[in-house]
């Protein structure tokens, strides 16, 4: 699809601007305005936003980001302290199930009229769209997605297996695994220390599994399926990757370990398309590795979503409600996402962006093609790591079983099992 | 006494006038830091018998976050850690601290340039020490990588990674950094031993040992139990250096209260149980805080009557 400004979506933003009689006045009155906070400020995820920034100043708007880098709780912090001032900002990032709760303590923008306008509903996947409009009302607009379980690996590590093609199922996995440790790969898996890589390895054994037991134990947290066979079995193939990972790397993120993964030192990276921004941004070409979909072990792909957004809030100033508009605009816009994907190297929200033209990685196609698959197969399920499946409590409390069984390898799978469920049932 | 002070002191208005600024200097700061920390410390009480979350919100639901703080796994081992410890970083700073301010008591040249180099950790950020000694207790990168170049391939020394033995390294980390703090203590306490007690027990026959224990040292216990409270307020808040060390890591085996608290209140946005955790940490706190109190209490009132 072109991606220039078709007369159908023009027609669709005047629509728009008709069915939101105070954004329209505004926008003709004054110039547009925009603050936002968000955690992107270095890196591709820095470049992307700042990208979108120059955008929405083309369109003549004031582009006001204040980044606040760190993890996400960090931006929250700041979000807090500006709700509890009452002066919001009029955009921020926020996403998952974070964004029903927050909704809750501040006022936010309903966004149905611009979003029916677009005819945005029906190219978002529903699951995604349900995370948007925790109270019926679209409220914030999802801006990329990731899958947290990508598998990437390293071309000379698998040359040094002699293997020519990646691992379908947790079987295949593990011989590989086997493989290359037997051939001098020093750790078959690379790994970083942090508390959200120690959740991933769990979240894409159980993901792998069983689909159907990750919906009911992770995001439906029902608990006959938290202490289901499937949750041993998962945490069995999680000590296998734990076995298989550098023990040295302390609380540091898998980053440091990229250079060792490209030169073969390490073998294989679960980890978010997001990686591939980072290989990248770190100077590594796309033919030193291989990216391939998460081991899935009915052979079709499982895709664990992790999507970030924008959520509005509600602003008095014509300027900032005339920002808000227009950036709601933006976001939608399947040529921004792809200018916003192709830098940080996430695939689009919108499932009707082509993804064959020049600019998008094999990663990123294969991507694409793997969430369209999953969705189709209803195997597309939300990230625990990533906050995408509970709130910040529960998931931090469910982490801590994860992240405590992969440095202690005396815990059982079982005990596990029942920790985890203890972990749930303390915090609900 | 009170006959002398009242007498000094009778109120005459120029007297009070020349006395102003002296009664701001000190009253002022002084009554809105106590307001400060007082406010504070009972809105955070009241905080956690609420069902706050994301923002405070006002409610009563009793000790339910006490009971969820005190069952979570998070906060037993960081209780277990915290004696584990408090007890072991105050007691080997104490006698780290006390072996190099003898040491230094000899009057050896170089004093000051060893004083300085002993008391300078103390200048430098808990997160600096951290990061640091996180890097030299790395087995991948620090201590043990320099060993095993250097031809020890069997030398062994992978604490940082090891979760039984985590809380150790921040153990040794945290005596670096204030070991001299105790030195200098102590080395103004020695110091100010009376030279003809010395003297009197050396001319008793008593060997330079037998002079520091039975002589000096004793004169020093009230200096000990100052550093030891200092030690101890410091253990139980402790949250820099852990945060740069071991994160809480391996997993969780180096949890303390500190990093719980923080961790509730501002990771998992449950403001009610980090509230309730800090309260904990208050109440830990005054339970060394207040016999302290009361010792200094007794001691006064011996001190005034003698």
């Amino acid at each position: 699809m072109p991606i220039t400004t078709t007369r159908r979506r023009l027609l669709a933003g005047s629509a728009a601007a008709l069915a939101l009689p105070a954004f329209a006045r505004a926008q003709g009155a004054v110039k547009p305005r925009l603050t936002a906070i968000s955690q992107w400020s270095a890196g591709s995820d820095g470049a992307a936003i700042t990208a979108l920034g120059k955008k929405f100043e083309e369109k003549g708007g004031v582009w006001q980001h204040s980044p606040v880098p760190g993890f996400t709780t960090e931006m929250m912090n700041k979000l807090r302290a500006q709700i509890i001032a009452g002066d919001p900002p009029a955009c921020s990032q926020l996403k998952g199930p974070e964004i029903a709760a927050w909704s809750k303590i501040a006022p936010t923008v309903d966004l149905d009229a611009v979003v029916a306008a677009a005819g945005y509903e029906k190219v978002v996947a529903p699951d995604l769209a349900k995370l948007h409009k925790p109270g019926g009302k679209w409220i914030a607009l999802p801006l990329q997605i990731y899958s947290t379980n990508m598998l990437f690996l390293s071309k000379r590590a698998m040359d040094k297996a002699k293997a020519d093609k990646p691992p379908v199922t947790w079987a295949d996995f593990n011989d590989l695994a086997e493989k290359m440790k037997a051939a001098g790969v020093t750790f078959p898996v690379a790994n970083g220390g942090t508390r959200a890589d120690d959740g991933q390895k769990f979240e894409a054994s159980l993901a792998g599994i069983s689909p159907t037991a990750y919906r009911a134990a992770a995001m439906n947290l029902d608990k006959k399926a938290l202490e289901g066979p499937e949750m041993k079995a998962a945490f069995v193939q999680m000590r296998k990757i734990t076995n298989w990972m550098d023990p040295n790397v302390g609380a540091q993120p898998y980053a440091i370990n990229l250079k060792r993964f490209v030169d073969g030192d390490m073998g294989m990276l679960i980890m978010g398309g997001w990686a591939q921004g980072v290989l990248k941004n770190a100077g590594f070409k796309l033919d030193d590795f291989v990216v391939a979909p998460g081991p899935s072990d009915n052979g079709k792909p499982v895709f664990l979503l992790n999507a970030d957004a924008f959520i509005f809030w509600q602003r008095k100033e014509p300027d900032l409600q005339a920002g808000q508009a227009l950036m709601a605009q933006l976001v939608m816009d399947p040529a921004i996402q792809t200018m916003y994907s192709q830098i940080t190297g996430s695939i689009p929200v919108r499932t009707d962006v082509d993804l064959s033209g020049e600019g998008w990685s094999d990663g990123q196609r294969l991507t694409a093609a793997a969430l369209k698959n999953a969705v189709a197969n209803n195997q597309a399920v939300l990230s625990l790591a990533h906050n995408m499946a509970q709130e910040n409590g529960l998931t931090a409390a469910m982490i801590d079983v994860f992240t405590e069984y992969a440095k202690n390898k005396t815990i059982k799978p079982e005990e596990a099992v029942t920790r985890l469920a203890e972990a749930v049932e303390g915090s609900r | 006494m009170s006959n002398v002070v009242s007498t000094a002191t009778r109120p005459a208005t120029s007297e009070m006038m020349r006395r102003l600024p002296e009664y701001l200097m000190i009253w002022v700061p002084l009554l809105l830091s106590a307001a400060h920390l007082i406010s504070f410390s009972i809105w955070t009480i009241w905080i956690s018998f609420t069902p706050s979350t994301l923002v405070p919100v006002s409610g009563w639901v009793g000790l339910r976050n006490y009971n969820s703080v005190l069952a979570s796994r998070n906060w037993q081992i960081a209780f277990d850690n915290l004696l584990l410890f408090g007890i072991a970083f105050v007691l080997l700073s104490l006698i780290t601290g006390l072996l190099l301010a003898i040491l230094l008591d000899q009057r050896i040249r170089g004093e000051n340039v060893l004083r300085t180099i002993f008391l300078y950790p103390l200048a430098v950020s808990f997160v600096v020490t951290g990061t640091v000694w996180s890097w030299l207790l790395n087995p991948g990168i620090g201590i043990e990588k320099l060993a095993h170049d250097l031809g020890w391939s069997t030398f062994h020394f992978d604490w940082l990674v090891n979760r039984d033995m985590a809380i150790w390294t921040i153990v040794i980390a945290a005596i670096w950094q204030s070991s001299g703090f105790a030195m200098a203590l102590f080395l103004a306490g020695l110091r100010s031993v009376d030279a003809d007690i010395i003297r009197a027990a050396q001319i008793d026959g008593a060997g330079p040992i037998r002079t520091y224990l039975r002589v000096i040292l004793p004169t020093l216990w009230p200096i000990t139990i100052t550093v030891v409270v200092v030690q101890l307020q410091f253990a139980i808040s402790a949250f820099d250096l852990v945060r740069a060390l071991t994160n809480g890591g391996p997993g969780i085996a180096t949890q303390l209260p500190a990093l719980v608290v923080y961790d509730l209140m501002f990771q998992r946005s449950q403001l009610g149980r980090g509230a309730a955790a800090a309260v904990l940490m208050l109440l830990i706190l005054l339970a060394v805080l207040l016999p302290y109190a009361a010792w200094r209490y007794v001691q006064r009132r011996q001190a005034t009557h003698a």
